[in-house]
């Protein structure tokens, strides 16, 4: 057990004793997070990148890429710019996810992700439809 | 270096993507999940593989893959990962 004790030496020596509350054990904390979250890590990213390939395999920005490639014949410039672009607006996107899921209830950014999901799963069948 | 083709494919691509499905998507993974970077590592490397694709075979892309078929493979995932989001347990 652990106190913390405060003395006064005037007028008369007082000494006042109270428990610390419990700090939690660092090395087990760190023993329990790691493999759960590894296998976040891997579902989220298996998950994720599945349905985005499944998404975009025939979409509008594969198209543009294949008619720039068949008008210059310079495949690699071709891919270096659209991979460099599409760095960058999946960055911005999972940017801008990470800025609101820390300013909004974790409950509030649930619904809203579901519902932007659902969304694009609306979005992508409008596209079949449009085909 | 072609710099104005390189720039041409960069700003084609980026004001496609802006606002589009799969940036839509990230937002939402990203913003729900604990680990933005998979979904960052899952986006990209998913669009640089389509694009890539895209690149190497060339025209012949439209004519032998089922794109409404993979796209409504797409739709379910997406909607199965929303309905994940909805029922995943409080921690």
């Amino acid at each position: 057990m652990r106190y913390t004790s405060v003395e006064f030496s005037s007028p008369k020596s007082v000494t006042v004793t109270e428990p610390l509350p419990p700090i939690p054990d660092p090395v087990d904390a760190a023993a329990i997070a790691p493999p759960k979250r590894g296998k976040t890590f891997w579902a989220t990213c298996t998950s994720t990148f599945l349905t985005i390939l499944l998404a975009e395999m025939g979409d509008k920005t594969q198209l543009a890429t294949l008619l720039i490639t068949a008008e210059s014949h310079q495949p690699w410039i071709v891919f270096a710019g659209a991979a460099t672009a599409l760095i960058a607006t999946s960055l911005v996107g999972v940017a801008l996810g990470w800025w609101l899921a820390r300013r909004v209830s974790p409950k509030v950014m649930d619904l809203a992700a579901a519902a932007m999901l659902m969304t694009v799963a609306v979005l992508l069948l409008w596209d079949i439809v449009g085909m | 270096m072609d710099w104005q083709l390189l720039s041409l494919s960069f700003i084609t691509v980026f004001l496609a993507e802006i606002g589009d499905k799969s940036q839509l998507a990230a937002i939402a993974l990203s913003g729900s999940s604990r680990s933005p970077q998979a979904v960052f590592l899952g986006t990209v490397t998913a669009l640089v593989l389509a694009s890539f694709v895209g690149v190497i075979i060339g025209e012949g892309v439209a004519a032998f893959l089922p794109a409404k078929l993979l796209k409504a493979g797409a739709a379910i995932g997406f909607a199965l990962l929303a309905l994940g989001i909805l029922m995943k347990p409080e921690d």
